[in-house]
Parts: C-alpha cells; sequence; structure tokens
C-alpha cells in the first residue's frame, strides 16, 4: 500500500487512462483518419491535394478560428466575475451553482430555438422594444455573427466558469489580506496578487473553451448567417452525405493539425504547465514565455493602477469580506444572461401553439400531458442520467490519477501524453462516433448502455483532466509535506488532506464529465443505434418537423427535477453540517 | 394465426414449404429492426406497416431512430458485419450513393411493388412516400395567391418581402434554373453558371440561409420570412397550427423515400418479404394520416379522403406540374457542387 502511494507523484499514474485513450480512441480515429492518405486501395495525397487546391477549406477554418476565438473572449471575460463571486459566497454556493448550469438542463437543440424566437425580427426583444416605441425597425439581433457569439458564448460561459472555480478556491485569500496590511490598495492587491494567482484557471478555462467551440456547428448553422459556416460542417457532410471519409479524414487532420499548432503556440507563451502556474514555485518558462509574463506583469500593473485610481474617485471599497456590490451586479447579469433561454423556455412550455413562439399563446397543460404520458420520455432520463454518472465515474477513476500525474511528476513524455489525453475534445465528435462505432460493434457493445458510458467517458477524461490539474497546480504541496513531518503516511495525507482539499475541483470534474454526457448526441446516435434512447436523442427525433413545445415542457420539468434534487441535497447537507458542528 | 400465402412463400422459398410451420414458428419470435426517421414518420409507419406485419406474420418491426442522414451507419454496419438494422428509409440521394459503394441489397419483386410507378421506386429502394420540395409563403404578407411559381419566389421587387433559402446547392440550384426560365424538361444537367447568375441577383435580398427543416416550420410560423422553399410536410404543419401560410404546387420539386435493404445482412428474406408488404396501396394511405407525404402507390389515394389527399405531393392533382429531383445527377455532381456553393455563399 505504501509502495503504491509512495508512486502516486510517478507518470505512471496517467498509464491508465493513456491506455484507455489509446485503444478506445486514438486506435480508431487514426484508423479513420488513416483513410485519407488511401484512394482506391492504394496510397495517394490526391485528398490533400484536393484540400490544399480549393481555398474554401481554408476559408472555413479562418471563421471556425475566429469564432471560437471570440467565443473563449466573451466566455472567459463572462466567466470570470461569476467564479469570483462564487469563490466569495460562502452558504449558497451550490445554489447559484445550479443557476450556471441552468442551461443544460435543456437540450442544445431548444436553447437554440429558444434563441431563434428572442432575437428574431419579430422574437421577444424586438416585440418588447418596439413596444417600448425605443425602435422603429426591428434590429438585426441574429443570421449574424453577433447570434452565433450570443449563442456559443452562452453554451461556453457555464464550462468558463466550473473551470475557474477550483482554482479560485484553492487560492489563499490571507495572501490578499496581506497585501493589504503591506499597503497594497484594494486595485493592486486584486490585480498584482489575485488575479495572478488564478491565472492557471483562466488559461485552463479559455483553452477548454477554445477547443470545445471548435467542434460547435449547430449553433452557428442555426444563429448565424450564411458566413458563419464552420469547417465541421463540411466533415459532416463528407461523411454522411458523401460516404467520403477520406476526404472527410484530410479535412479532420488540417483541423488536428492546426489545434495542436496553436496548443504549441500556448505553450510556448504559457507553458502548458501554467494548466497549473506556480504556487510556491516558478514555472519554467521558455524565452518566449518570460517575454510574455513580463509584459503580463507590466499590464497587470497599468490595470492595478488604473482600479486604484479609479477606486479613489468613489468612496467605495472594494470589501475584504462578503461579495462587493459591483461585483455582485455583474453576476447577477452575467446570470440573468444564462438563465434567459430556460426563463423563456418555462411561459412556452404552457403555450396552445404548436411552435415555440412569444408571446405563448392561451393556456394548456396539453405539453406536460405528451411528456408524460410517453414513457419514452421517463425512459430516456432514466437511461441519460445513468450514462452520464457511469460515463464520469470511469472519467474520474482514470482522469485524476492522470492529473495528478501530469501537474506533478516530471517525465520526458508529458506533452505527448496530455496531447494525446487532451485530443478526444479536439477530433470532431462524428470521427469519435464512426471510429467508436467500428470498435464497439466488434465486440458486442453497440446498443448497450456500457457501450455509450464507455465512449462518452472518452469525452469526460479531457474536462475532468484540465480541471483537476488546475487544481492540483494551484494546490499547495507543502501542506502534505506538513502532514508526513507530523507522522501521516502517504494513504492519509491524501485521504485526510490533498483529497479533501482538491474536492471542489472533483465536483466540478464530475459534473463537467457528467454535462458533457448529458448534452451529447452524435455519438449517442452511433453508440445506440438508436435502439437505446437518451435524451438529447429523443429531443432529436421529436424535432424532425418541428421543435414543438413538448419539447419545452421536457426541458421545464427536467428543471424542476434537477432543482428539487439539488436543494433537498442542499438542505441534508446543511443538516448533516449542523449536527457535526 | 393464420398462414397466409405470403408468409410461405416469403419465409424460405420454395422448398420451405415442407418446413412451413418451423418456419413459422421461428417467425414468432423473430424481429426485424429498421431505422424510419422518427417522429410523425414512426407513428405513421407503426399503423401502416410495423403492426399489420406482426398481425400477419407473427415478424414484430422495432422502428428505430438515427441520424438523418444515416449513409455513414449503414456503410459501418455492412463493413463491420454487425447489423444493428436489417434495412432503412433511405432518401433517393442517399440511396444513390450506397448502391454506389455497394452497400444495399435489390428489393426484389410482387405485384405491389409493380403497381409503383417506375420514377419512385429503383432495383434498390421500394419507394414508400413522396416528399414535395415546395414554396411556401405567408397570406398575411404576400396574398391568398401571392406567388405561383419560382420565378416569383426570385422576383424581389415584384413581390417584395423577406426571402429564405436553403443553405446548399441541393434544390437551391434548381429553383434558381427554374426561375431563370429552364424548362422542367431541359433542368438536368444543370446549369450551374446559370444558377449562380439567378441567385447572384437576389443575394443581397436573402434574409436567411436555411439549413434544418425544423428551422423552416419556425421561421415560417412566426413570420421571421415571409417567403420560403421548404419540404411540404415541414409548411404543412405551420398549416395545421392555423398560420396564415400557404404552399405554391407549381413547378414544386420531388423526390421519394423507401425502404433500403442492408447488404448481407441475416434477415435479408424477411426484409424483402416485409419491404414487398409496405408497397400496398391501402397500407400507404394508413401513414398519410400522421405524415404529410405522399403514398407511392396510386390505389392508396382510394382510401384517402379528400381533404388530406390534398396536402398530399403525390396527388395527382399535383404530381404533373411537379419536378422530379434527379438523384442519379446529384450523385455524380453533389461533391463539386456543394462546395462552389459553400464558396459563393461565402462572398
Amino acid at each position: 500500500m505504501e509502495q503504491f502511494f509512495s508512486r502516486l507523484r510517478g507518470p505512471w499514474l496517467s498509464a491508465p487512462a493513456a491506455l484507455y485513450i489509446s485503444l478506445v480512441f486514438a486506435v480508431p480515429v487514426l484508423w479513420l483518419l488513416g483513410l485519407s492518405l488511401v484512394d482506391n486501395g492504394a496510397p495517394s495525397l490526391a485528398n490533400y491535394e484536393r484540400l490544399a487546391s480549393t481555398p474554401l477549406y481554408m476559408r472555413l477554418l479562418g471563421i471556425t478560428l475566429k469564432i471560437a476565438a471570440l467565443t473563449t473572449l466573451f466566455a472567459v471575460i463572462g466567466a470570470y466575475p461569476v467564479a469570483l463571486m462564487l469563490s466569495q459566497v460562502r452558504k449558497r454556493r451550490n445554489l447559484l451553482l445550479l443557476l450556471v448550469l441552468l442551461p443544460f438542463w435543456t437540450s442544445f437543440l431548444v436553447r437554440a430555438f429558444a434563441w431563434m424566437v428572442l432575437l428574431g425580427r419579430r422574437g421577444a426583444i424586438n416585440q418588447t422594444l418596439e413596444g417600448a416605441g425605443l425602435i422603429e425597425q426591428p434590429l438585426t439581433l441574429m443570421y449574424n455573427t453577433t447570434g452565433v457569439l450570443v449563442g456559443m458564448s452562452h453554451a461556453m460561459l457555464p464550462l468558463a466558469v466550473m473551470t475557474m472555480l477550483p482554482v479560485m478556491l484553492a487560492v489563499d485569500r490571507r495572501l490578499t489580506l496581506a497585501a493589504a496590511t503591506l499597503g497594497a490598495r484594494p486595485g493592486s492587491a486584486f490585480w498584482l496578487i489575485w488575479f495572478p494567482l488564478t491565472m492557471p484557471g483562466v488559461a485552463a478555462a479559455g483553452m477548454l473553451v477554445f477547443v470545445t467551440s471548435l467542434g460547435f456547428f449547430i449553433t452557428p448553422a442555426l444563429l448565424g448567417s450564411e458566413r458563419d459556416t464552420v469547417i465541421v460542417q463540411e466533415i459532416i457532410f463528407q461523411i454522411q452525405q458523401q460516404l467520403n471519409w477520406g476526404f472527410a479524414g484530410a479535412i479532420g487532420v488540417l483541423v488536428l493539425l492546426t489545434v495542436l499548432a496553436i496548443l504549441s503556440a500556448y505553450n510556448a507563451v504559457f507553458g502548458l504547465s501554467t494548466l497549473g502556474g506556480g504556487i510556491g514555485k516558478a514555472p519554467q518558462k521558455g524565452p518566449v514565455g518570460r517575454m510574455a509574463s513580463r509584459i503580463g506583469t507590466g499590464f497587470l500593473t497599468i490595470l492595478a493602477r488604473m482600479t486604484d485610481a479609479a477606486l479613489s474617485l468613489v468612496p467605495q471599497r472594494l470589501s475584504e469580506r462578503g461579495v462587493s456590490h459591483p461585483l455582485a451586479a455583474t453576476s447577477a447579469l452575467i446570470l440573468a444572461f444564462l438563465a434567459v433561454p430556460t426563463l423563456f423556455i418555462v411561459p412556452v412550455a404552457f403555450t396552445e401553439a404548436s411552435f415555440l413562439s412569444w408571446p405563448p399563446r392561451g393556456f394548456s397543460l396539453q405539453w406536460f400531458d405528451a411528456v408524460t404520458t410517453d414513457p419514452r420520455w421517463i425512459e430516456a432520463v432514466g437511461r441519460s442520467l445513468l450514462v452520464a454518472i457511469l460515463s464520469a465515474g470511469i472519467g474520474l477513476l482514470l482522469g485524476v490519477p492522470a492529473a495528478f500525474a501530469i501537474a506533478r511528476a516530471r517525465f520526458a513524455a508529458k506533452p505527448a501524453v496530455f496531447a494525446l489525453l487532451m485530443a478526444p475534445v479536439i477530433v470532431p465528435n462524428i470521427f469519435i462516433a464512426v471510429g467508436l462505432f467500428y470498435l464497439f460493434s466488434r465486440m458486442g457493445l453497440v446498443g448497450t448502455t456500457l457501450g455509450l458510458s464507455l465512449g462518452h467517458a472518452v469525452l469526460a477524461i479531457p474536462y475532468v483532466l484540465v480541471t483537476v490539474i488546475a487544481v492540483v497546480r494551484s494546490y499547495d504541496e507543502r501542506l502534505d509535506l506538513a502532514a508526513y513531518t507530523l507522522g501521516a503516511s502517504r494513504a492519509e495525507t491524501l485521504r485526510r488532506i490533498t483529497l479533501p482539499l482538491i474536492r471542489p475541483g472533483l465536483i466540478s470534474a464530475f459534473m463537467f464529465a457528467f454535462i458533457v454526457s448529458f448534452d451529447e448526441l452524435t455519438i449517442a446516435l452511433f453508440l445506440t443505434g438508436g435502439e437505446t434512447i437518451t435524451l438529447p436523442k429523443k429531443m432529436w427525433d421529436d424535432a424532425i418537423l418541428q421543435v414543438s413545445p413538448e419539447l419545452a415542457a421536457a426541458s421545464t420539468l427536467l428543471f424542476l427535477f434537477m432543482t428539487g434534487f439539488v436543494i433537498v441535497a442542499e438542505f441534508i447537507r446543511q443538516r448533516a453540517a449542523k449536527r457535526g458542528a | 394465426m393464420t398462414i397466409t400465402r405470403r408468409t410461405l412463400l416469403g419465409s424460405a422459398g420454395a422448398a420451405s414449404v415442407l418446413l412451413a410451420s418451423p418456419a413459422v414458428l421461428r417467425a414468432q419470435d423473430r424481429v426485424l429492426t429498421v431505422r424510419d426517421p422518427g417522429g410523425p414518420y414512426a407513428d405513421g409507419f407503426a399503423k401502416a406497416f410495423y403492426e399489420p406485419f406482426l398481425k400477419e406474420t407473427g415478424v414484430r418491426v422495432a422502428g428505430v431512430q438515427g441520424e438523418h442522414a444515416p449513409t455513414g451507419m449503414i456503410s459501418s454496419m455492412v463493413d463491420a458485419g454487425n447489423y444493428v438494422w436489417d434495412g432503412s428509409i433511405l432518401s433517393d440521394n442517399a440511396h444513390q450513393v450506397l448502391v454506389e459503394k455497394g452497400y444495399l441489397e435489390t428489393i426484389g419483386e410482387n405485384s405491389a411493388i409493380n403497381e409503383i410507378p417506375s420514377q419512385l421506386r429503383t432495383d434498390y429502394l421500394m419507394g414508400t412516400d413522396v416528399v414535395g420540395v415546395v414554396l411556401a409563403y405567408r397570406t398575411d404578407t404576400m396574398g391568398e395567391n401571392g406567388l405561383t411559381s419560382w420565378a416569383d419566389a426570385f422576383d424581389v421587387e415584384g413581390k417584395p418581402g423577406l426571402r429564405a433559402l436553403r443553405r446548399s446547392a441541393f434544390d437551391t440550384m434548381e429553383q434558381a434554373l427554374l426561375a431563370s426560365g429552364v424548362s422542367a424538361d431541359n433542368l438536368y444537367p444543370l446549369d450551374f453558371d446559370r444558377a449562380f447568375d439567378q441567385l447572384e441577383k437576389i443575394r443581397d435580398d436573402v434574409a436567411v440561409w436555411w439549413t434544418g427543416g425544423a428551422q423552416t416550420s419556425q421561421l415560417l410560423a412566426t413570420g421571421e420570412v415571409d417567403v420560403c422553399p421548404t419540404w411540404n410536410a415541414r409548411a404543412q404543419v405551420t398549416i395545421d397550427d392555423g398560420a396564415p401560410i400557404a404552399i405554391n404546387w407549381n413547378e414544386a420539386l420531388y423526390t421519394f423515400e423507401g425502404w433500403g435493404i442492408l447488404k448481407g445482412g441475416p434477415n435479408v428474406d424477411l426484409m424483402r418479404e416485409f419491404v414487398a408488404f409496405c408497397a400496398d396501396g391501402s397500407r400507404q394511405a394508413e401513414f398519410t394520416q400522421d405524415l404529410a407525404y405522399g403514398p407511392t402507390n396510386p390505389s392508396a389515394y382510394a382510401d384517402i379522403p379528400e381533404d388530406r389527399a390534398a396536402v398530399l405531393p403525390s396527388n395527382p392533382e399535383y404530381f404533373d406540374k411537379m419536378v422530379k429531383s434527379n438523384a442519379e445527377f446529384w450523385g455524380e455532381a453533389g461533391d463539386s457542387a456543394n462546395e462552389r456553393f459553400n464558396e459563393w455563399v461565402l462572398g
């Protein structure tokens, strides 16, 4: 036992995850991408020649990168104050987290349609503004890049919050207090002490949001203009319409290489290790990284001076305890933005019309009737919850040890292992779906709950990895050393010191993995063969002709169920805490 | 249960007559798994095909839903030799691609299949329903008989109103060419240069380039646009909900969908029997209650109430004025046309 835990810091901890991803993901996907090098059974570069000679694909790649970068910018900026606020509240954190996760209890499809009805020419926003006499002509809020960014930032904000929060919780608050004692004004204490300490979380969130955004295609297709077509759509067209897997593979390789190039640029500037950053020890940086950090420090100093100057004009002070008013107001606005589609979906579920429309027509419970009397809805919810819990469990089991290895161990293969474990987020889901289908159908796993859970676990691992690395990195290892000094064994230290302290990170990681599975469609379609039904699939089926209010009713019920669940859990937890005290 | 002639003949051929009763017994716990598009298809096909087939042969047909474009899944199944499905509803286009790569079995022949017009079936696809690609428009902004041709759809000055077009070369090319005055008989092979010239004229007046069918229903129902080419059933759901929408059937394009059988599967013969079963006209009439696509067997119209027949694309009243989308042409030209279209639409 002792022996085993003494290797806790060893690179070997990443072996199970690496093996799993290699077998279940890398082999089938590489085989699929390898088809791009074959033409009529013989090795050929024809697919790449076509790719190089057609400007279209580079343009689509550019559009995809632009949308992903802008989404990352907005999602990270929007998420920071929310995560900061959440890290400062004590009692109601779980309830507030529920608000952050609100968007996920409706399918991405319903969310996209909710935005369509909100932002449309005759949508809720334009109706309200026109009714108030504020505008003469309807505003163009969607079918342009604005619409795409609204929809995508909305989808990505919760991911960014969930990645940053555990890092912020792990930062020792007394450091900013110490800075204040030493004479730093609030602006300086924030920008020069607090903000750099939370950078690992920001960097991790940025990367995760960026790579996840690259795979989004339904939101740009429904909310964007004809100029917001992303490259994944072409991959899907080639796989599904043309059955030209070779060319699809070539486009896939183009996307992968681009992302790898961006990641290595990121590595040069921040260092992949800053997915941790350094509490206690300086991260090793190359010359580019050193220059970047010097520029960064300079920039933060300017921000600090400006904030201090601004604060000196108003009598208000950033309070050290509790949440300051400007922060609370900003967070409330962002939380309201997150809640908008859901708040809109609830009244629409009671409409008499057969469409999602604003304002809802009349009052009717027919859509709730339809959902509650159809056993397939219940089955779908049950199956989705089961698969999400299983895949998140597998994801944690494999991902957490790997995160320790990458955050703490030094080994030559680390960048390669990290890239391997992150790859499932970068590779478009359609490749994973087809690859897994090939693999699992030979093992008799297609159509089983286990098969789908194993498939979703592939997607869960990268999210678990990033979240846990960020929190392990910002975890002060000297606490472990102190425990050893006091006579604790390694196993005891892990159980009683390390794991309790990184618990917020583990919870975040689990919820992440859970959500990723709960909202996933493409892989579910392939791996279930259509027989076992999950919630997104049920919603997809029902939207065959129109997105009906039945989907809104299902979302509303699910939302009530999850809220009830969290409130009850919270109540039990608080009672237990009181009894313990 | 009753043993019908069809069961005997279909289950294992002439030699099985001696073994007839074991074959029937086996059939009782046999299951055919077929992929349909779900929603109203699932309801309609269950009543029209799955339930009667169970009653008549004892074979349970499980309708499951997969990806909207199931070609990728079918080729995976056949390549892997793992048949999650025995057969699938396929569009004419999708079946064309699969046939070319050898992923489908022939459907066989029987008298009911022969009743179906030859343009609504192939050796590998037995058409179940005819799908219209129609011009739908808002009557509150465009008038009751506002638009009567594709030329009207493209005439933004004469018929002012917000337009939506499909963000795809499929169908949009045909619409542009018909609007530019190409006659239906001379439509194929498509003159892409001419089509893009026509599109260029209204490019700035297209408010939305849509990407999915459910989106078009939403666009029309909420009045986001006034004019929108879409599949007739997508427009029909908005009309059924009371929205002021009309369908122009003149020059409407049509295509068909139907059963294809996966190559080399374990139940190919039984699947052929099921496919032949679905060719029957009165059975096809059943699904039109749920699904607003037309039966392929003309005899179905004897069993369809008049008001329902009025919204179905294979209705003889419209069918002659409609233009068939040429899947064979698209099988050849689809890839490069799509590339050119995407390049063009980016501007």
